[in-house]
Formats: C-alpha cells, sequence, structure tokens
C-alpha cells in the first residue's frame, strides 16, 4: 500500500470509529486546505453524504473567496451545515481593531464555537489539525478530551497504543477527534493532489503572492511565491525552510507581548 | 584583561539596599561591600522604563542612538502599535563589540574600542530585556522580558535544549499577583531557584569571558508589593524579604563561584535598570490632556486610533508626550512650524499639574532636545515627563479621571537605580546607566581608562 493511501485508511477508521462511539458528533469545517481534506475523507468513509453536522465557526472577517467556496460545496456536497457566529460580540463590534487579537479571538472563535456546542449538545467534534503544524500540537492524541472551559488538560493523556482510543468524557466535557493528526502540510497537498481536491483560490500564487494559511483576512499574511497550481505548490514545499504559520506569528507575538505589559500596568 | 561579571537587579533601588544592608537583610551583599567593592546611586535614562534602561545599558548609548524609547511605538505615518525588539536596536550591545559580531551596527563605543580586542571574547548574556529575539553572537544569549518565545529568544539551539529541559521560566506570570497573592509569591520563588540553575551551568560551562544574569522578580514583586517593602505589618513583608533572602544568597554563590575561577582578579558588579518608590497616586496623561483641550479621543476605535482630528498631543506610556504633528500622522493638527512653541506651551501646563494633596507632579519636564542626541531626534517623543516621587505617570488612554489608583503599589524612579562595582572602577561624580558599558569593555580589553 502506498503512503498516501496507508495515511487515507487510518484517518476513515478514526472517523468511522469515532462516529460509531459518539451519535452527537459534529465536524468543524474552516475552509482551509487541511478541514476541506477533512471533509473529503468523511465524503468518502460514509460513501458521500456525511451523516452529521459540519460546522462553519463565522467571525465575519473571514475573505469573501472563503465565504464563496463554502456556500459552493455546502450546496454541491449536500452538507448540513451549521454556521455558528457569537452574535452578541459581532453587533458589539468586536473586531482586530477592538481589544486585542487575542480578545478578538477568544470571543469570535473560541466563545462562538462553545456557544455552537451548548446550542446542539454536541458531546464530539472532528478537527482537522496536524501534528506538524506547531509544537503544542505535536502532544495531541487523536481522542483528546476538554473541559467546559474547553481546557486540555495535556500532562494527563493515555498513550493511544495499537489504536486504543479512550472515548469516555465527563458530562460537562467533549471529545475532540483528530483523523489527520497524522498528516503533515506535504502529505495534505500529495493528496489534494492525488484526490483533486477543490481548494480556495487564495492558496494558488496570484501576482507573486499566495496565501499558505488561511483564516481571517486582517490577521493572515500572503507569502512570496509563484505557485499557482497544486504540482507546483508542492514543488516549492519540498525546497522551503519558512514554517507554514510564519505568515500568523507576529500577530501571537504581539498579543502574548500586549498581555505581558498589561498585567505590569501598561497599555 | 579581566573577566567581568554582571548581576542585574531589576528594580533594586539604591536607597532600599542601603536600609536593607543596614538592618543586615543582605548579609551576602554586605561582605562582597566589604571585600573591596562599593555601593553608588546612579540614573537611569528618560523615561525610566525597563527597555529603554537596558537597551542604554548594554549598548551604552543614548535613547536616540540605540531607539528603543519604550515598549511600545506607532508605526511610521500611523496610528497604529508596534512593539519594537532587539531588531530594532540599532547600536550594538557589549558583547557584540567584545564579541566582534556587532555586524553593520555602529556606534562611538564600537569606534573607541575598535582593536581592543586581539582575539573576539565570549559572552554569557541571560535574561536581559529588549534582546528578543536572539541573534548569533559570540558566547549564550537567552532573552529576557518580552520573551513570546524561548526557543527563538535563545541562542545557540543547545542552549535552549538545557533551558526547556529544566523547565527555566523566562518571566512569572504577574496576573497572579492580584488573583492569588500566595501562589505569585511561590512562582516568584520557582522562577529564582530556576535562573539560580541556569546561571551556575553556564557558569560552569565556561566560554566566557563575559557574564551578565539579570533577575526580573525584584521588578514584578515590587509593582505590586512595594508598599510591604519597609512595613513589619505588611501581610507580605515576610515573603517580600523572602525574595530578597533568595536574591542575596544567589549574588553571593555566583560572586564566590565567579571569584574562584578568576583567582580573586575578576572584575563583579550589580545594577539596575531603575529605582522603585510607593505610590501615592496613578496619574492619568490622557485624561489630563483630554481635560485641557490637547487631546480628543473617538471613542468609536481602539488605542492610538482613537486620537482625532484637532488633537495636538497624546501620551505613550509611561510619560512619552507626542506631538501629533500635520505630515507625521494621518490626522496631524500641529503645523510643523508651530512645534517648537506648541511643545514649550505644553511644557509650562504640564509643570504646572498639581495633585489632590496640592503638591507638584512633575519633578521635570524635558523637551527632547534638552535629553536625547543621536541620529533618530525624529523617532524620539517631543517632550518627556520625570513625576515626584510617588505620582506614576500612565499612558493609558481608557482612563477619563486624570488621578486614580489601581493594584499596583510601587513604581519606577530615575534617580535611584543601584550599581556595586569594585572600588578601583569607581569614578567622581554621579553615574549614569550609560558610563557601564564603557566600565566593562575597559575591563575586558584591559585597556588603561585615560586613555579612551
Amino acid at each position: 500500500m502506498d503512503h498516501l493511501t496507508a495515511l487515507e485508511n487510518k484517518s476513515i477508521f478514526i472517523i468511522r470509529e469515532a462516529y460509531y462511539r459518539f451519535k452527537d458528533i459534529a465536524m468543524l469545517w474552516s475552509v482551509g486546505k487541511d478541514s476541506t481534506t477533512l471533509l473529503w475523507l468523511c465524503r468518502k468513509a460514509f460513501f458521500g453524504k456525511i451523516p452529521f453536522p459540519v460546522i462553519h465557526i463565522d467571525t465575519t472577517y473571514k475573505f469573501p473567496e472563503m465565504y464563496k467556496f463554502r456556500d459552493e460545496y455546502a450546496k454541491k456536497w449536500g452538507l448540513d451545515l451549521i454556521v455558528g457566529r457569537n452574535d452578541g460580540q459581532v453587533e458589539a463590534g468586536m473586531g482586530p481593531g477592538k481589544g486585542t487579537k487575542l480578545d478578538c479571538c477568544n470571543e469570535l472563535k473560541t466563545n462562538a464555537l462553545k456557544q455552537t456546542i451548548a446550542k446542539h449538545g454536541f458531546k464530539a467534534l472532528l478537527l482537522g489539525i496536524r501534528r506538524d503544524e506547531h509544537g503544542i500540537r505535536a502532544k495531541e492524541r487523536i481522542f483528546s478530551p476538554r473541559d467546559e472551559q474547553f481546557k486540555w488538560n495535556y500532562e494527563d493523556q493515555p498513550a493511544e497504543l495499537w489504536d486504543q482510543y479512550r472515548s469516555t468524557v465527563a458530562d460537562d466535557n467533549h471529545c475532540r477527534v483528530h483523523p489527520i493528526l497524522h498528516m503533515t502540510e506535504m502529505d495534505i497537498w500529495k493528496y489534494v493532489q492525488r484526490e483533486n481536491i477543490p481548494i480556495s483560490e487564495l492558496y494558488l500564487s496570484k501576482e507573486g503572492k499566495r496565501f499558505r494559511s488561511i483564516g481571517c483576512a486582517p490577521c493572515c499574511n500572503p507569502i512570496d511565491s509563484a505557485a499557482s497550481s497544486v504540482d507546483e505548490i508542492v514543488t516549492e514545499l519540498e525546497t522551503t525552510t519558512t514554517s507554514e504559520r510564519a505568515g500568523r506569528a507576529q500577530d501571537k507575538e504581539d498579543a502574548y507581548t500586549m498581555q505581558k505589559l498589561r498585567s505590569l500596568g501598561y497599555m | 584583561m579581566s573577566k567581568v561579571m554582571v548581576l542585574g537587579i531589576d528594580g533594586a533601588p539604591f536607597t532600599l539596599l542601603e536600609t536593607y544592608l543596614q538592618k543586615g537583610v543582605l548579609p551576602n551583599l554586605a561582605r562582597i561591600l566589604k571585600a573591596g567593592h562599593g555601593l553608588s546611586q546612579m540614573d537611569a535614562p528618560v523615561p525610566d522604563v525597563s527597555s529603554t534602561s537596558w537597551a542604554s545599558f548594554f549598548t551604552g548609548t543614548n535613547p536616540a542612538e540605540h531607539g528603543i524609547f519604550g515598549f511600545m511605538e506607532l508605526k511610521p505615518g500611523t496610528y497604529s502599535m508596534r512593539f519594537p525588539s532587539y531588531e530594532d536596536v540599532r547600536t550594538p550591545a557589549v558583547w557584540e563589540i567584545a564579541g566582534g559580531t556587532s555586524g553593520m551596527r555602529d556606534s562611538g563605543l564600537k569606534a573607541a574600542f575598535a582593536g581592543a580586542f586581539a582575539s573576539p571574547a565570549g559572552s554569557v548574556v541571560l535574561n536581559i530585556p529588549q534582546t528578543y529575539p536572539a541573534r548569533p553572537m559570540n558566547g549564550v544569549l537567552t532573552a529576557g522580558f518580552v520573551c513570546p518565545d524561548l526557543k527563538k529568544g535563545t541562542y545557540p539551539a543547545a542552549a535552549y535544549d538545557y533551558l526547556s529541559s529544566m523547565g527555566y521560566m523566562s518571566d512569572v506570570d504577574s496576573n497572579k499577583a492580584v488573583e492569588d497573592s500566595a501562589a505569585f509569591f511561590k512562582e516568584v520563588a520557582l522562577s529564582l531557584e530556576k535562573r539560580a540553575k541556569a546561571y551556575e551551568h553556564f557558569l560552569e560551562k565556561g566560554g566566557w569571558e563575559l557574564f551578565i544574569g539579570v533577575v526580573t522578580e525584584t521588578d514584578r514583586v515590587h509593582h505590586f508589593f512595594y508598599d510591604a517593602a519597609f512595613d513589619a505589618s505588611h501581610a507580605f513583608n515576610g515573603e517580600f524579604l523572602a525574595v530578597y533572602d533568595r536574591l542575596d544568597r544567589l549574588v553571593g554563590s555566583l560572586y564566590d563561584r565567579f571569584m574562584d575561577l578568576t583567582g580573586g582578579q575578576g572584575k563583579f558588579m550589580t545594577m539596575s535598570d531603575h529605582g522603585f518608590t510607593a505610590i501615592k497616586t496613578e496619574v492619568y496623561l490622557n485624561a489630563w490632556l483630554r481635560e485641557n483641550g490637547w487631546l480628543t479621543l473617538d471613542s468609536g476605535k481602539e488605542y492610538y486610533e482613537q486620537v482625532a482630528l484637532g488633537s495636538r498631543a497624546f501620551c505613550m506610556d509611561p510619560s512619552r508626550i507626542y506631538l501629533n504633528v500635520r505630515g507625521k500622522y494621518p490626522r496631524g493638527s500641529v503645523d510643523p512650524s508651530q512645534r517648537a512653541s506648541v511643545a514649550s506651551e505644553l511644557k509650562d501646563a504640564l509643570k504646572a499639574i498639581s495633585g489632590p494633596d496640592g503638591s507638584k507632579v512633575m519633578k521635570e519636564v524635558y523637551l527632547k532636545e534638552d535629553i536625547y542626541r543621536g541620529r533618530l531626534m525624529d523617532e524620539a517623543p517631543d517632550l518627556v515627563c520625570v513625576a515626584n516621587d510617588g505620582y506614576d505617570l500612565k499612558g493609558n488612554l481608557k482612563k477619563s479621571e486624570v488621578f486614580g489608583r489601581s493594584a499596583f503599589r510601587g513604581m519606577h524612579t530615575r534617580h535611584d537605580a543601584h550599581c556595586i562595582m569594585p572600588l578601583g572602577m569607581m569614578t567622581s561624580g554621579r553615574l549614569h546607566i550609560e558610563k557601564l558599558a564603557p566600565l566593562i569593555l575597559e575591563s575586558l580589553a584591559g585597556a588603561d581608562t585615560a586613555t579612551r
């Protein structure tokens, strides 16, 4: 069996296992390449018709191309799409220019998701995170419980040997399931290439720039790149040395700095 | 040529050390002083904020040369904020001059020591604020406040591996000081233990002529508990003294090891970047500017984007006043030709502010020309205020009252930093933090002071 097929099999096993263990399950779709790949795998796992809802957390700051892509494929693939939004904060004008960027992420992403989970009573969520994205994600498990505050106790996790997953969660908790945790950025692109998975045009180079990671428009910076097709992206990644989320790193450092300065009475 | 060790004690005031030495709280410092060292009061730069002051310390230059006027700046031609990093320090650090790694960065100090080092000197530089992200140098560096990522803040990679494996902490969580004071002091104690272990590790590893280690915990404790420093009845007086006791033991053991290593020939110093005193009241300069018609804020926006057309001045932490000059800012409202007269009018008005008890708030209000010199005068604030002790100046934009209190109990002072150095290195006249870098380089290079 080739490498990509082995990865695909593992992902599909996890997706079907999660669905078997949790009936109140949904998947998170950010419209980025990773969760779109996850969506593709879910469709494969259930022969084209996904038997649970797909949640898009809408901060209202996503790129217009992302909304278009979401609506087009939600229709084409017959998704049961739930759009989660923290309406109170959106109406109050929360945004990257108001408060810190950390406040903005917290209200429009984290709290929007908390509200959506509470409203629909989901006990498990499928997420398209990958171990190689960030240092802390390397510590993730495939089945990973969160408490009601979304806290993750990474110091107390089972080893998950031989595909044995712990899927019992307390009443006020939910379980996060990560079917593509074992894939790398390169695996994703090679799989997108092999399967011909549709992806947002934002990933493809226009006038010498493209996005390597997409999210909210004000907080994403494009990279210099001439790669205007998936084939060219694969070639580019084979030679690059910068990290995938480099375009997002400065914001995080600034948010950290601001928080630190505030704790000492500045700002 | 001698090895040099400098222990930085963030915010440790001269007057506090003097009192604690008299009370016998600092036995190790006392014996170091007896062994041929002197304690002096020292001036910090203006403003007396850590990032500016440490940059002056490690480059030996004025803020208009090194370019760090505070923790935060506005991006040129905008009201949008940015946080200057080590990359914004325009003049070379002492370890870069001594180690031959200053590259294109230039300063009078670098020129003065050109050719003074027969071979590049290695350094160990631990926890100095304003050194993030770390860049390659001759030795080891791990950045102090603010260090968002220890890996990026440490050079070389092996030093990061060691620090992360031993659970090194670049800073404590100051939010805890208010939420859970007991947990805060516990974290301070743990952080000091980690520092002691790491500093001893790098000291023993060798490969250095210059060793600089900074302790920041003192500053954090002072901010929240300075009222406990001299008040035996204060609930946290015991904890406060325990921090100084641990610090004293840390200084003592590093000093002993350093003297063993150098056969008593090494040059040993301690210093702080500013002093501290108790807060009577906080003073919100932007509220004062608004009340007196200098500043109008658009409440629909955030931070400095709020500066509205018609505003003549605004303040950034802690006490930097910028004139809202046309052409420099998007909603600039002061004609460039009027800059000098507006600045002098504002200076007089600021000097006249009196506090709730009727006493003068300002010790001095400086025009930038009075205090700064260097290539970066255009980046300097137009005026900087220095307050009398007890008046803590702040650039907060959210306050509507001019005076108020918060959880903070201690404020920085410009005039009460300290320095301990060998008696033979001491010079007459008042000491300024910018003067330490040449002294360090002279000791390292073994140069004759009189020739430089």
